[in-house]
């Protein structure tokens, strides 16, 4: 795995500020392929109520209160709560994150997440189709293709501006890496990568991923993908309000 | 709301800032009115390599050694250092980036750094700005030239993707503030600051309309200063 690979892991739309701070060694697995098969669905689902609780930590209480709330079934996510504010809070899976993510299906993976109303028409779409396709027992190929497919129809949304995450939570479980976990806030962009922003630099507060991949070698095709970059912020504090480790 | 209203209560939203505030001592001058006019150019102007190195101490130093550099000169801002990666620093003095009380401080010294859709929007406004101050105008000429250029397009809007870096441990914010939390910042077309969840309980973001100049302005405190160290 080369050093770019290693930071772009650190670094995926999961895996965050905490991971860069990680030290200890990779799991005793191939730290390549730790998880290269999907775990029965069971290890994926969470109890309903437990998961509602989750996903609304993922912001402060003055957000989720009024957030609809999605989760996780057999088949794909369903509306759990019906908001009023237009946000969505959600707990993402291993599969959220970039098609080569070593991660990607690492059961363990609980990714509170609340998005605001612009990424909520615009970027979760592309989850929920991306979940309801890997649920149905499509290969990552076919849910590319399929996506693609939908992206030239128009069935999926371009992005919209002024699309932010927050992603708060205590209790999340992002990477096996690090302290598996650190409060941030995401963006969404149509930019090729994180140079406009100066991310990914030394001592830069701003880290920035590929939204499809680490590296579209594995995937081709996600080259002809709509550029889409994802900059994460860190911030001090947890959705309660606590302080967070400093990254 | 002034312009410079408007920024003070983006950064007032910060608890570090508050407590900067509560725990000022009352200036010894007229506490409404400590610089009623322009100062001498002078006290305005820096030694050019102390302004070069403070411009660049806004950002890490991985984004600002490759930026362009800006300097204050007698009429205006000029280009003292050509940059490669679309970043431009600059040290921004009281007029655009200070409370109201602190308009015409003259030991204001705010260092930015810019990226390239904000030097493409942002900062052509506080250029035009500077350019009318220095050239004697009132705080309330400079305010309809720059809301009239807005509305006529000869300032660009606000550029997708716009924003900046202030992670200065240096510079001074005025004697209301004396000095900002280490913080992006980030540039809209005016947008309800609402959609952003900012302003609100334990949110980390602060955000604000300006109306006139069409733009919402948002600010993300940071955890270290530009040098890496830590800045909570």
């Amino acid at each position: 795995m080369t050093r770019n690979q290693i930071h772009s892991i650190f670094l995926s739309a999961f895996a965050l500020v905490a991971a860069l701070i990680a030290t200890r060694p990779a799991a005793a697995q191939d730290p390549q392929q730790p998880y290269p098969t999907m775990a029965p669905i069971e290890q994926y689902l969470m109890d309903r109520d437990a998961e509602i609780a989750l996903a609304r930590s993922a912001a402060p209480d003055a957000i989720s209160h009024d957030a609809s709330v999605v989760v996780l079934t057999r088949h794909g996510y369903e509306t759990a709560v019906q908001g009023k504010n237009g946000w969505v809070c959600w707990v993402g899976r291993g599969w959220g994150a970039m098609f080569d993510h070593p991660e990607f299906w690492n059961p363990k993976v609980r990714a509170a997440e609340c998005i605001n109303p612009p990424a909520a028409r615009s970027v979760l779409p592309y989850a929920y189709k991306r979940t309801e396709l890997l649920l149905a027992g499509h290969s990552k190929q076919e849910v590319i293709a399929a996506i693609k497919a939908a992206i030239d129809k128009k069935e999926l949304p371009a992005l919209e501006p002024g699309t932010v995450s927050y992603m708060m939570s205590k209790d999340s479980y992002l990477t096996d890496y690090g302290g598996h976990n650190g409060p941030h806030m995401m963006f969404f962009e149509t930019a090729k990568d994180g140079a406009a922003w100066g991310a990914n630099l030394t001592n830069s507060p701003v880290l920035a991923v590929n939204y499809w991949y680490i590296s579209a070698e594995a995937y081709p095709q996600l080259k002809s993908f709509p550029p889409l970059s994802v900059f994460l912020v860190g911030v001090a504090k947890w959705s309660d309000g606590t302080p967070a480790p400093s990254m | 709301m002034t312009r410079n209203k408007i920024r003070i209560t983006l950064l007032s939203g910060f608890a570090l800032v508050a407590a900067l505030i509560a725990s000022r001592p009352v200036a010894a001058q007229d506490a409404k009115q400590p610089y009623p006019n322009m100062a001498p150019i002078e006290q305005y102007l820096m030694d050019r390599d102390a302004e070069i190195a403070l411009a660049r101490s806004a950002a890490p130093d991985s984004i600002s050694r490759d930026a362009e550099v800006l300097v204050l000169g007698r009429h205006g801002f000029e280009t003292a250092a050509k940059g490669k990666n679309g970043f431009v620093c600059i040290v921004e003095r009281s007029w655009t980036s200070a409370a109201d009380p602190d308009f015409w401080n003259p030991k204001v010294r705010t260092p930015i750094c810019y990226n390239a859709p904000a030097a493409h929007s942002v900062l052509l406004r506080n250029i035009k700005r500077t350019g009318l101050i220095l050239a004697g105008r009132t705080k309330g000429q400079v305010d309809e030239a720059i809301f009239a250029a807005v509305d006529k397009k000869e300032l660009p809007a606000m550029e997708p993707g716009a924003m900046c870096y202030m992670m200065s441990k240096q510079g001074y914010g005025g004697d209301t503030v004396e000095h900002w939390p280490s913080h992006l910042m980030f540039y809209f077309p005016q947008t309800d600051p609402a959609i952003w969840g900012a302003g609100l309980s334990g949110s980390p973001i602060i955000a604000i309309s300006d109306a006139r100049e069409h733009v919402t302005t948002s600010v993300i405190a940071v955890q270290r200063w530009s040098d890496g160290t830590e800045a909570r």
